[in-house]
């Protein structure tokens, strides 16, 4: 009996540890990598003054980025990259505004690297600024999104080259990988729940009853909903791929198959229903609908992770004296 | 739940005071007791204290709990985790998303760890008091008290009434430190345990917690008493004239803040139960249940 036990003990570690694996090459670096592609796209185009195909590139780089950010767990591994995110993508991060700002950089004549000296004047807020509102026929205007491009790449880089360094951390230690990726998890669909929805339907609690699409998280090239779809797929790959073991397998090994079944049932409702949306859908009652399915996911990651903790086994008798 | 409604279950179960270990533990310091207390073998080892018929309710009292608790106490109690739920959700209305990342998965650890056991300790503590202290909850807590003799198994005789007050503060609060915890470290959290008991938990009750209700009247000196509640404090507690003091469970301190402590040392005769005139209504295993309903019925 005791060796069944210590054979199964062993088999479901090194099963966590594979899941561990798979997630991080086909997941955590992969989508590092495909937001890395897609930032040398847009800059390769902007160089070749194709806007058009780096306008579409950007939509390609919001998806991968925001999948990027759905499972950061760098912050956890090393804490110098807490902040990495943030000059990449100011969203809810910062309150100034980037709009009036850039507009002053491009009426000046200071050199471009110089005027450009904040995080948040090279952030993807800043690109989707430039490449959806301005004239790239003006040179400074290229110059400045080239730069952008280059800090986003550079950060990006900076991201997969630490998490290649992290990668043992994070495959040995699954107990710890599968806390700071729930984690990240929960306080995404939050973010998700509140400011990328709720905000724009007028649910949340800051702006209820004051619907307004402007609030979107990229209102201005209409990718809010297409960063959404991403940021649930994200969830998905890490909760339930077909292609791979993924953390949804190993919460059904461990017995927590309705927990992990319910929270699967409402992200695909919630994917489905986005994937029915466009952009001004979100301010209307597509959008509450959206905000529901996303609050019941939350819920639904709180329950699994109570269940993780296992309240009723780890006390001693309740019992006084 | 058929391994649920088994008594001897609880032998089995690292959660349960009698597990096979914590009794095992009870046993070999009771063993070096007796050698070096030859006085006390007598009745330690008699048929008349295990065999007393205060001993024999016990025993019977014992198969009925257990399965009451699991039939009737269990599925009406609040769960913990409905109260870290709601805890969490009332902390994420009223303050927004919050997730602390300046402590380590270690600290976080051993800080929750300590916090359940201590916001556990203290609210037994509390309600232990009040069972004595309110008139209507002193009628259910005489049921334990009335144990003329003590044996581990005394820890079990207590009325349902009492084990539904004690299962709700546990839900409440192990429900409150795990909602702040939660609200707070996500799920970067986990409790540091043996055989999934609390290790702070586990390595009380492995220090002989069985002898609290025995005769093996052993004292840890009065320094350590101020901290950890002995066998010998809980057997004075049991006394008829110190039945108001030392109410703590493991930790002796809320005894010390609140003025409720007495030591081993100034304590030597040991008689246990209630009132003279009492204890004749607790004779019987119905008594043990209906005679509380009945007395405060009486008193109205």
């Amino acid at each position: 009996m005791k060796k069944i036990i210590l054979l199964t003990v062993l088999l479901l570690s090194f099963t966590a540890n594979a899941v561990s694996r798979d997630l991080f090459e086909q997941v955590i670096i992969a989508n590092v990598e495909q937001s890395i592609n897609s930032a040398r796209g847009i800059s390769d185009s902007i160089e070749k003054n194709k806007i058009k195909q780096a306008q579409v590139l950007f939509t390609q780089l919001i998806v991968n980025w925001k999948k990027v950010q759905a499972t950061y767990v760098l912050g956890d591994l090393n804490e110098d990259f807490l902040d990495t995110p943030r000059y990449i993508d100011i969203f809810h991060g910062n309150n100034e505004d980037i709009k009036t700002q850039l507009d002053l950089i491009i009426s000046v004549t200071d050199d471009v690297e110089y005027a450009l000296y904040k995080h948040s004047h090279k952030t993807i807020n800043a690109l989707e600024y430039l490449l959806f509102t301005q004239d790239f026929t003006n040179d400074r205007i290229k110059a400045m999104a080239l730069i952008m491009t280059k800090s986003i790449q550079s950060y990006l880089n900076q991201i997969k080259t630490a998490y290649q360094k992290y990668r043992v951390k994070f495959i040995q230690d699954e107990q710890f990988s599968s806390a700071i990726l729930l984690n990240t998890l929960v306080s995404g669909t939050y973010a998700l729940k509140e400011w990328r929805i709720g905000d724009v339907a007028g649910m949340s609690k800051k702006h209820k009853g004051e619907a307004d699409a402007s609030r979107g998280e990229y209102a201005l090239s209409k990718n809010s909903v297409a960063a959404i779809l991403a940021i649930l797929q994200a969830h998905k790959q890490v909760i339930d791929s077909p292609k791979y073991k993924d953390f949804g397998d190993i919460a059904i090994k461990f017995g927590a198959t309705q927990e992990i079944n319910k929270t699967i049932g409402y992200l695909n409702q919630a994917i489905n229903q986005v994937m029915q949306m466009q952009e001004q859908d979100l301010s209307d009652a597509k959008g509450k609908d959206l905000y529901k399915s996303t609050s019941q996911l939350m819920q639904s990651y709180y329950s699994s992770l109570m269940n993780k903790l296992g309240f009723v086994s780890q006390v001693l008798d309740a019992d006084g004296d | 739940m058929l391994m649920e409604i088994n008594p001897l279950e609880y032998l089995i179960d690292p959660h349960r005071r009698i597990y096979w270990i914590f009794l095992l533990t009870s046993i070999v310091v009771a063993a070096i007791f007796l050698w070096l207390n030859p006085s006390r073998r007598r009745l330690n080892l008699s048929k008349k204290l295990w065999l007393h018929p205060s001993a024999l309710l016990d025993y019977k009292y014992f198969i009925f709990i257990s399965i009451f608790k699991v039939l009737v106490i269990i599925p009406v109690l609040i769960g913990a985790q409905e109260v870290a739920l709601w805890v969490n959700n009332f902390l994420l209305e009223q303050y927004g998303f919050n997730q602390t990342t300046k402590l380590s998965y270690t600290q976080i650890m051993v800080f929750f760890t300590l916090s359940l056991f201590v916001l556990s300790d203290f609210s037994r503590y509390w309600l232990h008091r009040f069972l004595h202290t309110v008139p209507w909850l002193w009628a259910f807590h005489k049921t334990h008290h009335s144990a003329k003799v003590l044996n581990p198994l005394t820890f079990y005789r207590v009325h349902p009434v009492e084990s539904l007050l004690f299962g709700l503060r546990y839900s409440l609060v192990i429900g409150l430190v795990s909602g702040v915890f939660i609200y707070n470290f996500g799920a970067m959290l986990n409790i540091i345990d043996i055989l999934g008991v609390n290790v702070l938990s586990f390595i009380f009750s492995l220090a002989a917690s069985n002898l609290r209700h025995s005769h093996i009247d052993i004292g840890f000196g009065c320094a350590i008493e101020r901290f950890l509640i002995s066998p010998k404090q809980h057997q004075i507690h049991h006394c008829v004239q110190h039945i108001n003091v030392n109410f703590g469970g493991f930790l002796a301190i809320w005894d010390w803040l609140f003025n409720s402590l007495v030591l081993s040392k100034d304590v030597n005769k040991l008689k246990f139960g209630i009132e003279k005139n009492e204890m004749k209504y607790f004779k019987r295993f119905s008594q043990l249940i209906f005679y509380p309903f009945y007395s405060l019925f009486k008193s109205k």
